[in-house]
This record gives C-alpha cells, sequence and structure tokens, in this order.
C-alpha cells in the first residue's frame, strides 16, 4: 500500500487548484510580477505553457496513483496503537483450534495470534481462520514460530505438548513436557510481560506449577484451565437427569483435573434448593440413586471420547473461551480452575502446605485470579484434595530445571 | 417414596413439550461438518441440532464433545445417529458427506464417488424432513447441488449450493487487506462455478458504493498495474494452498455455512452468493446449477437478482455451464 504518497498528492492538488482529472476548465494561474508592458504578452504564453506542462504532469501522476489513493482520503497516519484485547494459543493442535475459533466466534480478541513449531500447519490455520474473516470480528489474525507475533497479549492460553505414549509414566510425560514449557514460557513473557497465562496441557495441575515457577508472573497471572470442563460436563449431565438447563445446576468439582477430582455434593443445588438436603446419601455409595454414577461418568468422559474419536476438543475449547471471556471483560465470575493452594509461608488452603496447584473456585476479573471462594468442604473432601496435593508434590519435586 | 428429582421439581404443564422449531442437520462429522455445526452453535442459530455419519464410533465421539460443552451454548438438544429418524424435522439439512478434494486434486474429480453417496443420503434425508431446506456443501459443489435437486424431488428453492459464498468471503478478506478496510464495508461478488472458473465481477466491486473499476478502469484486466487480477487467482488458488498446508480447509467454509444457515433461519432475505438453477438466465440453456446473488429467507432461495454482465462474463458462466452439464449428463441418478 503506498500510503506515504497520499498526503503528497491531496496536499499538491489543493494547492495547485487545478481541475478534477478529465474535466476541462479553462481556469488560470496568473503570475503576478511586474514585468514591462513589451515583455507581458511572452510572459503570459511562457505562463500558459508552464500551465498546461504542470496540469499534465497532476493528471499523469494522477493516473499513477492507486485505486487506495484515489478512494481513501486518511485523516490520522501515526503509528498504529497496539492491541487492547490481544488473544495468543500456543499450539495448534485439535484443542488449540478448538480454542481459537471459540475465542473468534464468541468476539472475545481483537486480534489473535496462533504459535507452533509446525510451520506449514501454521500457516494452513491461519489462512483458514483469516478466509473466514468476512464472519468475524476480530481483525488482525497473525501466525509465527517466532515469539514476536504474540506480543502484547492479554491472555495467552497454552495447549502445546506432548501426550502419554503406551506404558509411559506420568512422571517421564511430565519431564519431556517440562522440556517442551522451557522453550515456550520464558519467550511468551518476553513478549507480553503482562499477560495472564491459561495452561491447559495435560497432566494440567502439574504443568500450570511449572509454567508459573517458569514464568516467574506471581501466581494470581497463571491459571490451570482444571476442573472448569469436569464441573461443566458435571453439570451438563446432572441437569440431563433433571431436565433442566446445565446452566440453571450448579455443582462444582474440584481438585485434580482427571480420575481423583471431588464432586462438592454439598454445594449441588438448583435455584438454591440444596440436593443434598433432599438426599443426605447423595454420592454415597449407599445411594439409591446412584447419584456418584454421574461423576464416574465425568471422569470417564474424557477417555470415552477419546476412545471414540481420538481425542476431545469442542468442549475444552469452549470451556477455555468461556474462562477467557471472564478474564478480558473483568467479570468477576467464579470459575473451578487450578490455582496455587499455598497462600504464603504459613499457610494453604485447607491445611496443605505444599506449592501445588489444585482446582478451587476462583473469582477470574482483568488482573487474573482475583481471589478465590472458600467452599466449606466435608473432612472427607479435604482429604482427598490433600491427597491429591501430595500425590503431585510427590511428582513436582523430582523435575529438573525448573 | 419419592426420587430427589420428584421432590425438587414439580411438574404443572399438561402439554406435550413441542417439537423443535429451528433444528438443523448436518450430515457428514468430517472437519468441515464439524466447523459449520460449531459455528452454527456458537451463533445460536438453532434449538436442536442433528449428526448423521457412516462412522458411528466418531459421530458418538463428536456429539459428546459437543454436548460435554452444553453449558456454554443455547442448543439444549445434540442428538447424533447413523439412522436418519434423528434428523425428522430439520428446518435446515447441511449436506457436508463425501470424498474430499487431495492434494492437486480438481473438484470435478470427485464427481462419481459423490453421487453414489449422496444416492444414499438424500432420500434418506427427504423421507423424515420432507419441508426441509437443503444446503449443499461437498464438492463439486454445483453438480452435487443439481444431483441433490434431482434425486430429492424438492422444488428448486429449497435446494441450495454453498456455491461462491466463501469464494466471495476470501476475495473481500484480500480485498480489505490491500485496502485496510474490514472485509464486511468491502463490496465484491464471485459467481459463477466454484472453483477453477469462477467469475469475479469487476463492475460490482465497492467501498461504500464508490466503484473501484471506476478508479481504475484496468482492474481486472492483464493491463492493470495494481494487478487486481491476481486477488481473484488467490481466490481460487486459496483451497489448494490450505489444504497444502494443513491437509483440508474447515474453518472458513463452516463459519460461511452458518452466515447462510442464519439467514434461512431468521428469514433475514439477505442477498449472498450462491448456487442455483440458472437456466434461462445470462444466456444459459442447460439445466445446470451455478452460483448468482440470491435471496435467501425460511423458505429458502425466493430470489435471484440479475446482475448486469458484460459479454465475456457472460460467456464464461455458459462456459461453465456447458462444462458441468457435459459431466452431468454423463452421470447416471
Amino acid at each position: 500500500m503506498k500510503r506515504p504518497d497520499v498526503q503528497w498528492i491531496t496536499v499538491t492538488s489543493s494547492s495547485l487548484s487545478l481541475p478534477e482529472a478529465g474535466t476541462r476548465d479553462g481556469s488560470l494561474i496568473h503570475c503576478s510580477a511586474p514585468y514591462s508592458r513589451q515583455q507581458q504578452p511572452a510572459m503570459l504564453v511562457s505562463c500558459w505553457c508552464l500551465y498546461l506542462g504542470a496540469q499534465r504532469l497532476y493528471r499523469h501522476v494522477l493516473s499513477m496513483a492507486s485505486v487506495v489513493q484515489k478512494l481513501i482520503t486518511p485523516l490520522f497516519s501515526g503509528t498504529l496503537e497496539p492491541p487492547r484485547n490481544k488473544v495468543t494459543v500456543v499450539g495448534v493442535g485439535q484443542v488449540g483450534m478448538a480454542c481459537a475459533v471459540s475465542v473468534l466466534l464468541r468476539d472475545l480478541a481483537d486480534e489473535l495470534a496462533l504459535v507452533d513449531v509446525v510451520e506449514d500447519k501454521l500457516k494452513g490455520e491461519m489462512m483458514d481462520l483469516q478466509h473466514g474473516s468476512l464472519f468475524l470480528k476480530t481483525p488482525k489474525i497473525v501466525s509465527g514460530k517466532d515469539y514476536s507475533v504474540t506480543a502484547n497479549s492479554r491472555v495467552v492460553v497454552v495447549t502445546a505438548g506432548v501426550r502419554q505414549q503406551e506404558g509411559e509414566s506420568r512422571l517421564n510425560l511430565v519431564q519431556r513436557n517440562v522440556n517442551i514449557f522451557k522453550h515456550i514460557i520464558p519467550q511468551i513473557v518476553r513478549y507480553s510481560p503482562n499477560c495472564i497465562l491459561i495452561v491447559v496441557s495435560n497432566p494440567v495441575d502439574v504443568l500450570t506449577y511449572v509454567t508459573w515457577k517458569l514464568s516467574g508472573l506471581p501466581k494470581h497471572r497463571v491459571i490451570g484451565s482444571g476442573t472448569n470442563l469436569d464441573s461443566a460436563r458435571f453439570r451438563y449431565l446432572m441437569a440431563e437427569r433433571m431436565g433442566i438447563h446445565p446452566s440453571s445446576f450448579n455443582g462444582w468439582i474440584l481438585g485434580e483435573h482427571g480420575d481423583s477430582s471431588v464432586p462438592v455434593w454439598s454445594g449441588a443445588n438448583v435455584a438454591g434448593v440444596s440436593l443434598q438436603k433432599l438426599n443426605p446419601d447423595i454420592g454415597k455409595d449407599t445411594d439409591k440413586e446412584n447419584w456418584k454414577e454421574t461423576h464416574k461418568k465425568v471422569v470417564d468422559s474424557a477417555y470415552e471420547v477419546i476412545r471414540l474419536k481420538g481425542y476431545t476438543n469442542w468442549a475444552i475449547g469452549l470451556s477455555v473461551a468461556d474462562l477467557t471471556e471472564s478474564l478480558m471483560k473483568n467479570l468477576n465470575r467464579v470459575h473451578p480452575v487450578s490455582t496455587m493452594v499455598k497462600m504464603n509461608v504459613f499457610q494453604g488452603m485447607y491445611g496443605i502446605g505444599d506449592e501445588v496447584y489444585l482446582s478451587l473456585p476462583c473469582v477470574l476479573n482483568s488482573a487474573g485470579v482475583g481471589s478465590v471462594v472458600n467452599m466449606t468442604l466435608t473432612g472427607d473432601e479435604i482429604s482427598q484434595l490433600k491427597k491429591s496435593a501430595d500425590m503431585l508434590w510427590h511428582i513436582q519435586k523430582d523435575l529438573k530445571d525448573l | 417414596m419419592s426420587s430427589t428429582k420428584e421432590k425438587l421439581i414439580a411438574h404443572v404443564s399438561k402439554e406435550e413439550p413441542a417439537g423443535p422449531t429451528n433444528k438443523v442437520t448436518v450430515v457428514g462429522v468430517g472437519m468441515v461438518g464439524m466447523a459449520a455445526a460449531v459455528s452454527i452453535l456458537l451463533k445460536d442459530l438453532t434449538d436442536e441440532l442433528a449428526l448423521v455419519d457412516v462412522m458411528e464410533d466418531k459421530l458418538k465421539g463428536e456429539v459428546m464433545d459437543l454436548q460435554h460443552g452444553s453449558l456454554f451454548l443455547k442448543t439444549h438438544k445434540i442428538v447424533a445417529d447413523k439412522d436418519y429418524s434423528v434428523t425428522a424435522n430439520s428446518k435446515v439439512v447441511v449436506v457436508t458427506a463425501g470424498a474430499r478434494q487431495q492434494e492437486g486434486e480438481s473438484r470435478l474429480n470427485l464427481v462419481q464417488r459423490n453421487v453414489n453417496i449422496f444416492k444414499f443420503i438424500i432420500p434418506n434425508i427427504i423421507k423424515y424432513s420432507p419441508n426441509c431446506i437443503l444446503l449443499v456443501v461437498s464438492n463439486p459443489v454445483d453438480i452435487l447441488t443439481y444431483v441433490a435437486w434431482k434425486l430429492s424431488g424438492l422444488p428448486r428453492n429449497r435446494v441450495i449450493g454453498s456455491g461462491t459464498n466463501l469464494d466471495s468471503a476470501r476475495f473481500r478478506h484480500l480485498m480489505g487487506e490491500k485496502l485496510g478496510i474490514h472485509p464486511s464495508s468491502c463490496h465484491a461478488w464471485v459467481i459463477g462455478e466454484h472453483g477453477d472458473s469462477s467469475v469475479p465481477v469487476w463492475s460490482g466491486v465497492n467501498v461504500a458504493g464508490v466503484s473501484l473499476q471506476g478508479l481504475n478502469p484496468d482492474m481486472g484486466t492483464d493491463n492493470d498495474k495494481e494487478d487486481w487480477k491476481s486477488v481473484h487467482k488467490m481466490v481460487v488458488d486459496s483451497a489448494y494452498e490450505v489444504i497444502k498446508l494443513k491437509g483440508y480447509t474447515s474453518w472458513a467454509i463452516g463459519m460461511s455455512v452458518a452466515d447462510l444457515c442464519e439467514s434461512i433461519l431468521k428469514n433475514l432475505r439477505k442477498c449472498h452468493p450462491v448456487s442455483t438453477l440458472v437456466k434461462g438466465m445470462h444466456g444459459v440453456n442447460e439445466e445446470v446449477f451455478l452460483s448468482v446473488p440470491c435471496i435467501l429467507g425460511n423458505t429458502g432461495l425466493t430470489d435471484v437478482v440479475h446482475m448486469t454482465l458484460k459479454p465475456d462474463e457472460e460467456k464464461q458462466l455458459v462456459k461453465s455451464a456447458e462444462t458441468l452439464w457435459g459431466v452431468q449428463k454423463e452421470l447416471t441418478l
């Protein structure tokens, strides 16, 4: 775009006061100068020739002007402002792209950046999204292997990482992902020092801890997607049994994202009516209605979907967009996400002394985790959280090079 | 002993729950089908979404994954089955099923493979949703829309091909990039055959009503110093390029399908370049489907906008029609 030229043309044409290209106008430029009577006709002729030459030059220049220059008169030609609502997604696999599309279709960002190591796939995904820009309200979609494209992001979603190989221990998987994160995280923070990091890669609680350590960011700015998805699945399954919409069923799953997540039955309610009060056995093995089965289905869902279609992506993508919305719009909504349970040297939530990340109900706003809701948990629920914490710390303490 | 549910909720309505009012079915849960499904869900267009495919595991996995996101959506019923009975009473049926282009393969090559698949799909759709509007996406879309029209027995206003809706969107994106303006403010129409011989109507390209060809009479010709013709070439090449880079295209076509569904379901009467029967228009004598600007509403494609085309643009349409008819007449339907 030959923008710098435009102003020159606009200024020139107005100062020459010349007619529009293509029209005929007999206006003359008067050369006022003190010449003798004898010299005046010659001067007039010279002025006329000058005028004709100038007009020819003007028309020539105008015909060289591009469509942009003829169509648009810029009013502001300073440096463009940096984006105010930029989101970066690291990793363009199925999960990363589901997150990206959900963020785009929810109109959450004014700029989206994609990063990955596989350059062809990355470029292809970016082009495919750009081709849909007519239908979107995110004017700038960029991508690159280099993290400079991610500069000035408000939220960075990390979906990169490796999956467990058959027979591989969790510790080995984690160490491999630590090595990947050692490359990713410092680069993200370098270009977006004020961002909020949402970690999605599994095992999410351990990797959120790893991210926190590698980033050097304060703990309220590093979040793990945690049990946000488990809770969404729980609310969907419970609501189906009730015949109502998931958003009208309130239920929280906390703790570790995965097999040992903790359903807080005491908090499960519809319109404030506690289900546990109606059915004191709810969640126990003695429960005739076997509500515990619903939580088991939540734990099994991921494995089930992976078995059927190879991976999960839509639900996690939608849940990440939901978190992003609270962060970008400073909503102060409460979400179950993975956060640091150790508050300070003296105390941790629920008496947990280790530096681990577990999902708790967090108030999310534009600063990240604004505060944590102190849920009233039964002794049994607290001991489950403590057990998860112990196990996570057991893995974390052996990690090298953090 | 009443259950927890009975203690919690008292059912008071004597009416049967009403059926879906805006049901959409997506046939085919490949990358395009799922991109369309997700775009439709995220635009809150429908109160029931049905998915159909032959691959049962993949189908079940996809529907579960979408259902798990129900908390974040406003479509309470998402169902799927191999059996077409789940598609009953659909308002719009999006057909994405079929083989896809391999790297370097042209769309016309896919024809016969996809005709055979359609012979199974289309009658099943009509059986359960006799009043639906069919939106055909599978390639080669113009031929397959004709095939769907023949196999369904539906009137021509109820069979629409996604056509050059995507080509026009890509053109407007590239035009927007060139001008520094959002694509929705850059107006351009690419019509005709979806694919290699689509026709960019240069006379219609404008911003705020200012004709760009008026500012640059060489636009679209080989003499054009700004080479706007290459913008159209990039549109034609886009699909091949994205396929080469990531293996397939999905997001853009998914979003463009949702855009069409929105006009139909909300009875917007918006004008879109989609594939319809063009016999008798622009000098076309064959019974073929090509993209022209059409008005879409809740009874489907109700009107066609008659564009003033240059002789060579009309010639291109006639030539595309002849090519398409050449392929169509060999098909066994």
